[in-house]
């Protein structure tokens, strides 16, 4: 595949500090790739080892076949956008631009067509003759991103970019991103820690958590078939079974848990053996609840009604189970009339729960 | 109606003391007499035409300006360059080094006049231009790293990985990006710089004698021999040149900030 960049093996320690685990990684041309995860998970470290900015302890990377990994930042021909935008403050939206132009050696009524372009794409024409300073922090956004782009870079490396913004503002330029990404085509590598701008933006997304990487598939499937605890609980909210495997048969099992029992998905764990623990995470608004008897198929438990939080369109609700752990079921408002305290049954469809790798404990 | 409270009377008290032995000068150069003294009844800008007949004055004049120019260069040069390297590497050992840095700020002068009166004697460098240009700007090194240091403090290093980012050598970052945000403080550092050297008395005292003779050793010399009314002119010239200085930047700084 023309300009697919390929991280192998790469693995970064600061002495005896490991930043990031020998990692491997493909992302396709034109792919829209977001690296999740806390900080401290490694993501930016990955985005500046592809950068040039961290040289990696071990391991090479490679665009489209060709190694770049010596190569310094500006043989690269990468755009990158920094945390707090980075822009040059003694020079005018126009000169910011135009840096990367001149940088290349191209000057005069060539180089202004594409400044002019590129401004135009970021609705920055009117500013152009403002210094960085005296720009809102949307517009300063908006610049980082057209100076990235403006030399065409075979790929944008975005660190964090709307963490300086404010709600409303992430999400138009959540939009703005995946128009631009469209328009430009481009291979995009967004870092972030927010699960919401990772969901909403990328083909894929990257799951990482204390130097490795702990899935990456597109969000549906993310989110629908999380492979660990981890990701479950990082990528929305989850209700996690915990108990021991007592049969499995074709990708199914039966969890036995102290206050339930219930049919699981064996998702992607394999070699179950027969009276493992194990743990399957179960999204809340699979969960329905009913005051009727529980349904045959046996995914069921009951409990009391302990926390009724109401959100306009939804309603989460809380269940204090018989062994004192709780069960968040989310259902539609309107749906069923609550009071505290009283018993209702919780049930699922059997392949609603799945199973994910357990946790390893912090520091191990 | 300002009433005179005891902080009044202080802050006065304290202006005075900073500003009447600088304006002593002005009535002494104008002195028609030979030697230091106020005007009683007429007064003569024949100093004033002393410092500009006597051929010694022009050449210490002169001299100093070569001196002072020199030193500037070198050490605005190699501190600008030593703290830019510093930040960029960010180590312990960076920190350290400043610190090594300012020592020529704690050595007394004598220590160093000694030290390289025995040192230049030994290469061949006394009472040459080199061998002093060589000591005032390392006097003016610490006041260089310092100012640009400070300047460099509050540079986020992003700034310079964004340029490499956008296709510009090292150098280009350094040139293009780097530079221009520690200006000011690279051209407060060069005249700290410069003002060292001008006003360096004691090295010059030790490491020159005929071929070099900056300026206060010319007064220096001017006071022991002979007490001339010249050196009271040569002040006063120094203040207004000093005023101006200060009003002009005044001036522009209120025009940048308007």
């Amino acid at each position: 595949m023309k300009d697919s960049l390929i991280l192998a093996g790469i693995e970064k320690r600061y002495g005896d500090a490991v930043a990031l685990q020998a990692t491997d990684l493909e992302i396709k041309a034109g792919e829209f790739v977001t690296l999740l995860g806390p900080s401290g998970s490694g993501k930016t470290t990955i985005l500046m080892s592809i950068a040039g900015f961290v040289p990696p302890s071990a391991g090479r990377i490679l665009l489209d076949g060709q190694d770049v990994t010596g190569l310094p930042p500006e043989r690269r021909n990468f755009g990158v956008v920094f945390q707090g935008y980075a822009l040059f403050p003694h020079l005018t939206v126009n000169d910011n631009v135009g840096f990367p132009l001149r940088a290349r050696g191209i000057r005069g009524a060539d180089a202004q067509r594409k400044i002019d372009a590129v401004l135009d794409m970021a609705q920055l024409r009117a500013f152009a003759r403002r210094l960085p300073r005296q720009l809102s922090g949307g517009q300063q956004q908006r610049v980082a991103l057209a100076r990235a782009l403006v030399f065409e870079p075979e790929l944008l490396l975005l660190d964090e970019p709307l963490s300086a913004l404010d709600r409303a503002l992430r999400k138009d330029f959540q939009a703005e991103f995946k128009a631009i990404h469209r328009q430009v085509g481009t291979t995009f590598i967004y870092v972030t820690h927010d699960q919401e701008e990772a969901l909403t933006m990328s083909d894929r997304i990257v799951i990482l958590d204390r130097g490795r990487i702990l899935q990456s598939a597109p969000p549906s499937e993310l989110y629908e078939r999380p492979a660990t605890e981890f990701v479950a609980r990082f990528l929305g909210k989850s209700n996690f079974l915990r108990g021991r495997i007592t049969r499995v048969a074709d990708g199914m099992a039966d969890l036995q848990c102290p206050a339930l029992t219930s049919r699981v998905s064996v998702g992607r764990q394999d070699a179950l053996a027969i009276g493992a623990n194990a743990v399957a995470a179960l999204r809340p608004e699979k969960v329905k609840l009913q005051r009727s008897e529980a349904p045959a198929d046996g995914c069921s438990a009951t409990g009391q009604v302990a926390d009724i939080t109401y959100l306009g369109s939804v309603i989460d609700v809380t269940l204090a189970l018989a062994d004192g752990t709780t069960l968040a079921a989310t259902i539609p408002a309107g749906a069923l009339a609550l009071s505290e305290g009283e018993t209702l049954v919780a049930s699922w469809a059997p392949d609603a729960a799945i199973l994910v790798e357990p946790d390893v404990e912090r520091g191990a | 109606m300002q009433r005179f409270s005891f902080i009044h009377v202080l802050a006065w008290a304290t202006a005075c003391f900073l500003i009447l032995p600088i304006l002593v000068v002005i009535p002494i150069s104008v002195t028609p007499e030979r030697y230091l003294s106020l005007p009683t009844n007429s007064m003569s800008f024949g100093h004033y035409a002393n410092l500009v007949g006597d051929a010694r004055w022009s050449k210490s004049i002169l001299d100093s300006l070569i001196v002072a120019s020199g030193a500037t260069v070198l050490s605005t040069a190699l501190g600008t360059a030593f703290a830019v390297g510093a930040w960029r590497l960010g180590v312990p050992l960076a920190r350290r080094l400043r610190l090594l840095m300012l020592a020529p700020i704690i050595v007394p002068p004598i220590v160093h006049a000694i030290a390289f009166y025995r040192a230049w004697a030994v290469v061949g460098l006394l009472d040459s231009y080199l061998g002093l240009v060589l000591i005032h700007a390392m006097k003016g090194l610490p006041f260089v790293v310092l100012t640009v240091a400070a300047s460099l403090a509050n540079l986020d290093h992003r700034l310079e990985q964004a340029a490499r980012s956008l296709g510009a050598t090292p150098g280009q970052a350094m040139r293009w990006v780097v530079l221009p945000q520690v200006a000011t403080g690279v051209v407060s550092g060069a005249a700290f710089a410069f003002i060292t050297s001008w006003d360096e008395t004691i090295v010059a005292l030790f490491v020159t004698s005929r071929r070099v003779v900056t300026l206060p050793r010319r007064i220096w010399e001017g006071l022991a021999d002979n007490i001339d009314p010249a050196i009271a002119a040569l002040g006063t010239l120094m203040v207004l040149i000093t005023v101006a200085a200060v009003v002009i930047n005044t001036l522009r700084t209120q025009r940048r900030t308007a």
